[in-house]
């Protein structure tokens, strides 16, 4: 059987499912009405439980069969969640997270993970007091012994059936089980009891009125026939007899020795096959059904042995009937179809084949000078575009998944430093490209650990300064014109200006005596190396200061600022790009190619001549400041003549500048970036290409990269890059 | 779907069962050969349109089998389908019916 | 005839393997994700049997059976219920409502296979 793709869905589904049981451990705490974050925390466990038997994963079974059994009881309210719980169960959610990346990584249960379950069952054990041990013993998937019999009982076995009044409405089928008695060996003898059929009206046709006694010939065990019968034998009368049993022995013994009933009955009990109350019943049964048919009767008293299969009667259970109504569970569903990235990654890649495409039929199409076939054309480039929106749109994703997962972080750390924090979620239906969530995920950790650490004040302080004992941080999210708005704001103790101001001077950042205004005093804590906490802690202060994140928002292509008041608290913002697909390009002509600078590291575009300050040494002079230019033919090798008028285009990386110089500046333009294939991939000076509407290709520009090669070869000759392998 | 059509043979009654004789239509089955059971009671049931018969069924059947027994207008069951057949076989009723069976190789 | 059985699970992991070990066994399956998806796929279609998790969002396992049983084509249909050992409460509940048939979980794909058989053979 193939079951590893379905193995692959259970790793996905289990990931799925342990989010969700996070959030709600992490915002069960202090809700009023548990119930719903209780049952999603239950269903997680529950479910993993359930498909990893299937898969044959008793470790995660054992383990996650405890967690399960600790939820029922909170769940049934016989066990109330404290916060020591919850955090309990959220080390056991780690651990099986850990337990499914084993799989994953295909290694499942290694013996370090096993000892790590152990002591988790071992600490929720307690929990279950009272419920019996049952729960955490063993690995509940259920083994059927399925030794062969003992010699003794091969042979016929005799099974005594007679219906309940209600098996056939329940769904079962007397001949089902005939049918699949005969999977297990060989009907030797059957006689059939309908006796209890009434004429008449009072015949109910949906009654079972049917009976059977029968000797079944096989090797199968005890177990596995009484199992036949296991969904009927609650409502039915169902004795099996194993092969070679003196029952008339037994019954002629009891019936001689009536003051040896007890004891036998004990010898029986200890056997396993019969109850003392079983054997009283045994001798009313016998004389009873000896009236019952002729043909059948040498049979009944092979079925007076009995396996005791009493249970509560029926009339138990429909008291139960009466039982509180079911809520039906409102959980907010969003119909979702999981797709590969890949897969979508595929999809707009096509997209931009078909724009391309539709760019040059709608070119051969003016050619024509045909009006319907260039209206036609028009609409479908019309519908190509609404296409590609729509493709990237579906790449687009909530940011409220990265956004929970820092009630985890917020939680822990909070925890740890002994201060209380709430954490406050605001717009986290907000979408985003994946790509740039997925980046946005670590620079966000660093400024949300950064507040908890240095932002918010111990409790003391907060006490001193009249803020409330918990502090707040907040995580926002919102569009703002064509990009996203992440705010993290604290209400902690803001920036110190003057320690800031002190630590920059030693660290040389700033000149003794100089004035800095409070923006720039804030932008000096994204200089490497930074860090004004008094002491490190263990979680910041890991080397990693807030020039790291700088730099991963800038690789985002977007941009990030500090708004703080002194004592009053700290706001970050950070603005990014809707899509990383997508980018606002200046576009460039140098001989008869289309270069794209992205727009936002445009500083100003410039006639060539006016500015040149050494052609030899490739500078420029912007108004007294004198920069590096490289001449894009020069940098791709175009040897063809230029243009009696050069422009220069001022690009700025960083805190660097330098001129590039193209033949015609081509203006604004929305570029659908494209990958570059492996062939293009080691070319320096190109980031990725794009299509213009012409159908035309054109090579986006990697600033950053030919800023670096404007400084390097600044006062040495020009460095050639190699040559740029002909396209197409 | 089960359903009962009424023909002559002979001059004979004979109900044609036929379709699914199964616990869902069992009560509907009892309701139609009860509307039989006076003078135009009918001496032959001809099973070759049953595709489907489980317990329910044929208890009904057995219930026909009887009560046409009680008013001395006995019945008896024709052209068993194979499903028919099977059942009986499985649950050993065959002989408290005493119909006889015309087993049809089983050729196709 | 191949018979049908449906599987009505919110594990997708688990009605895949569920399907996979049915559909071997010579069965048609079918595969709802919930009560209330099950209902919406049942159209009256014949189904010779229905696997149930008790425990579903959106219209659980008993209000499902509840259900199942007054829609006049599958009154009496066979209904195997999955249950945990946790799901006493559940399991009493279910009973009361009918159901007669259940496997609890976690089970291994042959043990499913072997309570199906009893009830309906492919």
């Amino acid at each position: 059987m193939d079951l590893d793709k379905a193995k692959q869905t259970f790793i996905i589904e289990a990931q799925e499912l342990l989010g969700a049981m996070e959030e709600a451990l992490l915002t069960v705490e202090g809700q009023a009405d548990q119930a719903e974050a209780v049952n999603a925390m239950f269903r997680a466990v529950h479910t993993i439980k359930g498909s990893a038997g299937l898969f044959g994963l008793d470790g995660i079974v054992h383990f996650s069969h405890t967690v399960e059994s600790v939820m029922d009881r909170v769940r049934s309210h016989q066990l109330s969640l404290s916060s020591a719980l919850v955090s309990l169960v959220l080390e056991c959610h780690d651990h099986l997270s850990q337990m499914i990346a084993d799989l994953q990584g295909g290694d499942p249960e290694p013996p370090a993970s096993r000892e790590v379950g152990q002591g988790l069952v071992n600490r929720l054990l307690p929990f279950l007091e009272g419920k019996g041990v049952e729960a955490g013993s063993a690995a509940p998937v259920v083994s059927r012994q399925t030794s062969k019999v003992p010699e003794s009982e091969q042979g016929s076995w005799h099974i005594s059936a007679r219906f309940g009044a209600d098996v056939l409405r329940n769904g079962m089928d007397p001949l089902s089980f005939i049918r699949f008695l005969g999977t297990l060996g060989t009907i030797i003898h059957m006689a059939p009891f309908v006796d209890g059929l009434p004429g008449g009206e009072a015949f109910d046709p949906e009654t079972c009125y049917y009976g059977f006694e029968l000797d079944l010939e096989t090797d199968a065990d005890r177990q596995t026939i009484e199992d036949v019968f296991e969904f009927v034998r609650e409502d039915s009368r169902i004795r099996i007899i194993p092969p070679h049993s003196k029952v008339e022995e037994y019954i002629q013994l009891i019936r001689d020795l009536p003051e040896e009933e007890r004891l036998l009955g004990e010898t029986l009990v200890a056997g396993g096959s019969i109850t003392a109350k079983d054997l009283e019943e045994c001798l009313q049964r016998q004389k009873q059904e000896s009236y019952e048919g002729g043909s059948v009767q040498g049979r009944l008293l092979g079925t007076i042995l009995i396996e005791d299969q009493a249970v509560p009667p029926p009339v138990v259970a429909a008291a139960l009937d009466k039982q509180k109504k079911f809520q039906e569970r409102q959980a907010h569903e969003l119909k979702v179809v999981k797709v590969q990235a890949d897969k979508l990654d595929k999809l707009v890649d096509l997209v931009g084949e078909l724009v391309i495409a539709g760019a040059t039929a709608k070119v051969l199409a003016g050619q024509t000078r045909d009006d319907r076939m260039m209206e036609s054309t028009a609409i479908i480039n019309n519908l190509v575009e609404a296409i590609r929106d729509t493709a990237l749109g579906l790449r687009m994703v909530q940011i409220g998944e990265t956004f929970n997962r820092f009630r985890r972080i917020v939680r822990d750390v909070s925890k740890e430093l002994g201060k209380s924090i709430d954490l406050e979620i605001h717009g986290a239906e907000t979408e985003l490209d994946k790509s740039i969530v997925e980046k946005l995920s670590d620079p966000l950790m660093h400024i949300v650990r950064n507040s908890i650490d240095h932002g918010i004040e111990p409790l003391e302080i907060r006490k001193a300064r009249g803020k409330p004992d918990a502090g707040t941080l907040s995580l926002n999210a919102s569009h703002e014109s064509g990009s996203i708005l992440i705010e993290v704001s604290d209400d902690g103790g803001g920036l110190n200006r003057s320690k800031i101001l002190a630590k920059a001077m030693e660290r040389g950042l700033i000149s003794a005596g100089s004035a800095p205004s409070d923006q720039e005093v804030c932008n000096l804590i994204f200089e490497p190396g930074f860090s004004t906490a008094d002491s490190v802690s263990n979680l910041s202060g890991r080397g990693v200061g807030m020039d790291v994140v700088r730099r991963n928002i800038d690789e985002l292509r977007g941009n990030i600022e500090i708004e703080t008041e002194e004592g009053l608290g700290t706001n970050i913002r950070i603005r990014l790009p809707l899509t990383l697909a997508i980018i606002d390009g200046f576009r460039v002509g140098v001989n008869h190619a289309s270069y794209v600078v992205p727009l936002d590291m445009v500083i100003e575009c410039l006639d060539l001549g006016p500015f040149l300050e050494s052609e030899e040494n490739h500078l420029i002079n912007l108004r007294g400041e004198v920069l590096p230019f490289l001449r894009l033919r020069e940098v791709f090798r175009i040897n063809e003549e230029p243009p009696q008028r050069e422009r220069v285009v001022v690009v700025q990386y960083g805190e660097t500048r330098a001129g590039l110089v193209v033949d015609k500046l081509l203006g604004e333009f929305q570029a659908v970036i494209k990958p570059l294939g492996g062939l293009f991939r080691q070319i320096r000076g190109i980031g990725g290409s794009t299509i213009l509407g012409s159908g035309e290709v054109a090579l986006i520009l990697d600033v950053p990269q030919l800023v670096q090669l404007a400084t390097e070869q600044k006062h040495a000759p020009l460095k050639r890059l190699p040559a740029l392998p002909v396209i197409g | 779907m089960f359903n009962i059509q009424e023909a002559k043979r002979n001059g004979q009654t004979v109900l044609k069962l036929a379709g699914e004789l199964t616990i869902y239509s069992a009560s509907e089955a009892k309701t139609g050969l009860a509307k039989y059971s006076d003078k135009k009671s009918p001496q032959e049931l001809d099973l070759s349109g049953i595709e489907e018969i489980d317990t329910a069924g044929v208890q009904v059947l057995l219930w026909a089998k009887r009560e046409a027994a009680g008013r001395k207008r006995p019945i008896t069951l024709v052209n068993h389908s194979a499903a028919v057949i099977d059942a009986l076989d499985l649950l050993k009723v065959t002989s408290l019916f005493g119909d006889p069976i015309l087993i049809v190789p089983s050729g196709k | 005839m191949a018979k049908t059985i449906m599987i009505i699970d919110d594990s997708a992991s688990l009605r895949q393997v569920v399907a996979i070990t049915l559909h071997e066994a010579g069965y048609e399956v079918q595969e709802a994700i919930d009560g209330r998806d099950a209902i919406a796929k049942l159209q009256g279609q014949k189904v010779h049997l229905m696997i149930c998790d008790v425990n579903m969002p959106n219209m659980d396992g008993i209000t499902f059976l509840k259900t199942v049983r007054t829609l006049p084509n599958y009154k009496f249909t066979p209904i195997i219920m999955l249950t945990t050992e946790a799901g006493e409460e559940k399991k009493k509940e279910g009973q009361a409502a009918g159901a007669r048939a259940w496997v609890v979980k976690p089970f291994k794909p042959d043990q499913l296979l072997v309570a199906v058989s009893k009830l309906v053979l492919p």
